[in-house]
């Protein structure tokens, strides 16, 4: 880690303090804010901030989600910076509207504090309503951790309104438990930030919508035209994961914090066996490490850190040559047998070198992923190392899924 | 009045100022109401307006589907869904980087009336600095005439049709003006065709009242395909629809309301109706219900308008506007 940290205090705050912070701190021009729990703190932040004059912002207290990424899609578009906030059935309000800003190549940056959607309204965690908007065209980014979620919101910007990238980033963070969890966040200056959004100022200008500009957005596309554009959407998408690390060395070099990237790799360079996981769960599942780690196990973990575009390389990277995998899901997938980060990573079985994968689906609808439930999937995990029968998912809170027959 | 000691202008030729943005053989129906709407706004507006359309009858002009035909303004196709949460984004950011700006938010009666009313509602509440233009053509015309929430009492569309047990619309439409004049907007109006020196006055003056605020124009603007008219008779709609009271013109400060121009001795609705097929099946029991609509809304607007200029405007709602 680098030691030449500039000026800063910490502050113990919840995760959606955080997002406030690190949105307060990016300078939007434009905030578009409509309450839904887990999120509220967020938007409640930012009207405290804007009251009191902190945040000198046009803000839109909209009258529903969809509003909210209509707004910030429009302001995008003529050249601000924006930022909003959602979570769960917010997010699939505005799915019209996520799309449009996704193909109209709008860089607006939004937080969205997971929790479950399904129609028996789990008012409680899990990653299904981002697993359910994955291939929106959006960059993907998930925090672990409170100081991460600030880390992520201001690494996004640089990311999203890069010239060469000019794509939407949402973060996504666990809600209730990193949404309302207090812990101790490193807030930097604001200098420090304006200094690391600066890079942008001296970037060729976007294309955007000006009064009096014969220009148009939203035109539509036809036949060859659309294809190019999505193409061209793809190839964005692809530059994103190396413009990702760039920006996390720069990110490293101003604030002292590096996460590695696309995937945070934890004790994985003589490990046997890894977990993969992603936000708050990764917690748990290094204390669990470092427990088995001091047994002799040779275990690690690969935290995924950008879930859109699908970090494939990285992952490969991180995984080849390890004996097995077991994938922890937060969500499902229907008509696979596993958890949908589990099925997508299965598409690359064979660049791993003979590691092999298993499925591991806990943590809905706010059920604790324990680090005695981490030490069941290790178990698993290595018993598939040394050529045992594993099943091939297992509902790690759920026995009956097992043991009835279901998958 | 102040507006009365303004020069005068007399002509409708007068207020048009502008060039005409729009390519000439654009893919419109003949005698669409639509198109003689789009071209005006500009001309009288100005050619720096940023302009928004949703996928809707307006589309292909506006926002060049199937390469149809265009223009040279500065736009933004937005969604049906959020087209009012749209236009505001732009106004808020503009005003934001202090770009002078006349957003016109410019939509069908199925984006302002039904699908997209949560965000108009809301930018009303808001007070958005915009124009709001909803162009009522009584129904989702371009999907291929389908009924909306301001197809009037009787009217046939495809998925209201003339049957056995059902004969057309069995509803009243909705007072979408009337709506919004209820929120005390800085400024409310409703125009049509037949009438385009109130149509110009009335956009000015909504370009004036969007310093303080948010503004909506009800413009009725038939569709001789989808209500079964002579393309020729368009204007002679517009001017019946007036003439029976079925459309009344009319303005609102504030919440205020004014009548642009009253109607003496206002025709029966048949007059109206016998231009269109849609209305072909109703029996003389049908067009009296429409009738007695039409009697009461203008009955209603009427009270409104009295009692509303008896009503002392509370000073905390002139100068409104969200805390920015």
């Amino acid at each position: 880690m680098n030691t030449t940290t500039t000026p800063s205090r910490i502050k113990v705050i919840t995760g959606n303090a955080a997002a406030a912070i690190a949105a307060k701190l990016a300078r939007p021009d434009v905030v578009a804010a409509y309450p839904i729990t887990p999120q509220t703190e967020v938007i409640e932040q930012i009207s405290t901030f804007h009251a009191s004059g902190e945040m000198d912002c046009e803000l839109i207290t909209v009258e529903g989600e969809n509003s909210a990424m209509n707004a910030v899609m429009a302001a995008s578009l003529a050249g601000g910076r924006v930022f909003t906030a959602s979570s769960s059935w917010g997010l699939v309000f505005m799915y019209d509207a996520v799309l449009a800003v996704a193909g109209a190549r709008a860089p607006v940056v939004m937080v969205n504090v997971n929790r479950e959607t399904p129609g028996i309204i789990a008012v409680s965690s899990g990653q299904q309503d981002m697993i359910s908007t994955r291939d929106a065209g959006w960059i993907f980014l998930i925090a672990e951790d409170c100081q991460e979620v600030l880390d992520l919101v201001l690494q996004s910007y640089r990311l999203a309104e890069d010239y060469d990238i000019q794509l939407p980033v949402m973060v996504h963070y666990d809600g209730f438990f990193l949404s309302y969890l207090s812990e101790g966040v490193d807030i930097p200056e604001q200098e420090t930030v304006d200094r690391f959004l600066s890079v942008l100022k001296d970037q060729p200008r976007r294309t955007v919508l000006t009064p009096g500009q014969k220009l148009g957005v939203g035109s539509h596309g036809i036949l060859g035209g659309y294809m190019e554009l999505r193409h061209k959407h793809v190839t964005a998408m692809e530059r994103s994961k190396a413009k990702f690390e760039e920006i996390d060395k720069e990110f490293a070099s101003i604030f002292g914090r590096s996460y590695g990237g696309q995937v945070e790799e934890y004790r994985c360079d003589d490990a046997d066996i890894v977990l993969l996981g992603s936000g708050s769960m990764c917690g748990t599942i290094k204390s669990v490490i470092d427990d088995q780690r001091e047994k002799g196990v040779r275990i690690g973990l690969v935290k995924m850190r950008m879930y859109r575009p699908f970090p494939h390389q990285a992952l490969v990277a991180a995984l080849k040559g390890k004996k097995a995998v077991g994938v922890v899901d937060r969500s499902l997938a229907f008509g696979f047998d596993g958890g949908p980060i589990y099925t997508e990573l299965k598409a690359f079985e064979t660049r791993l070198d003979g590691a092999q994968l298993v499925s591991f689906i806990d943590g809905i609808a706010n059920t604790d992923i324990t680090k005695t439930n981490v030490e069941k999937m290790i178990q698993m995990t290595r018993d598939l190392a040394d050529g045992k029968d594993v099943p091939e998912v297992t509902w790690v809170s759920y026995p009956d899924a097992n043991t009835k027959g279901g998958k | 009045m102040a507006e009365k000691k303004q020069a005068r202008l007399t002509k409708v030729l007068d207020y048009l100022k502008h060039d005409d943005p729009f390519s000439k053989g654009v893919a419109f129906c003949p005698g669409c109401g639509l198109e003689l709407l789009l071209r005006f706004i500009p001309r009288v507006l100005g050619n720096d307006i940023v302009i928004t359309g949703t996928p809707s009858c307006s589309a292909p002009v506006l926002l060049g589907q199937n390469n149809q035909s265009w223009h040279t303004l500065s736009y933004f196709g937005t969604l049906m869904t959020g087209a009012a949460a749209n236009a505001t984004g732009l106004a808020r950011y503009y005003r934001k980087a202090g770009i002078d700006n006349t957003v016109v938010c410019f939509n069908g009666d199925g984006t302002a009336n039904d699908i997209g009313f949560g965000n108009l509602s809301g930018a009303a509440e808001r007070n958005e600095p915009f124009i709001y233009i909803c162009y009522d053509n009584e129904g989702y015309m371009n999907t291929g005439i389908q009924k909306s929430g301001t197809t009037p009492f009787g009217a046939t569309t495809t998925t209201t049709p003339y049957g056995s047990v059902h004969k057309g619309k069995n509803l009243r439409r909705m007072n979408l003006g009337l709506k919004m004049a209820m929120n005390k907007i800085p400024y409310t109006a409703t125009a049509t065709l037949s009438d385009l020196e109130d149509l110009a006055r009335k956009l000015l003056k909504a370009k004036e009242a969007k310093e303080r605020g948010f503004c909506f124009l009800h413009v009725f603007a038939p569709c001789p395909t989808g209500w079964g008219a002579d393309p020729a008779n368009t204007i002679e709609i517009c001017r019946r629809a007036v003439k029976t009271n079925y459309f009344p013109l009319w303005e609102a400060e504030n919440g205020r309301i004014r009548m642009t121009k009253t109607v003496k001795k206002p025709k029966p609705v048949s007059t109206y109706t016998e231009l269109m097929k849609k209305f072909n099946h109703m029996t003389e029991a049908d067009i009296k219900i429409l009738q007695d609509d039409v009697e009461y809304e203008y009955c209603l607007l009427g009270g409104l308008s009295v009692l509303e200029a008896e009503c002392q405007l509370p000073v905390s709602a002139k100068d409104q506007g969200e805390a920015s």
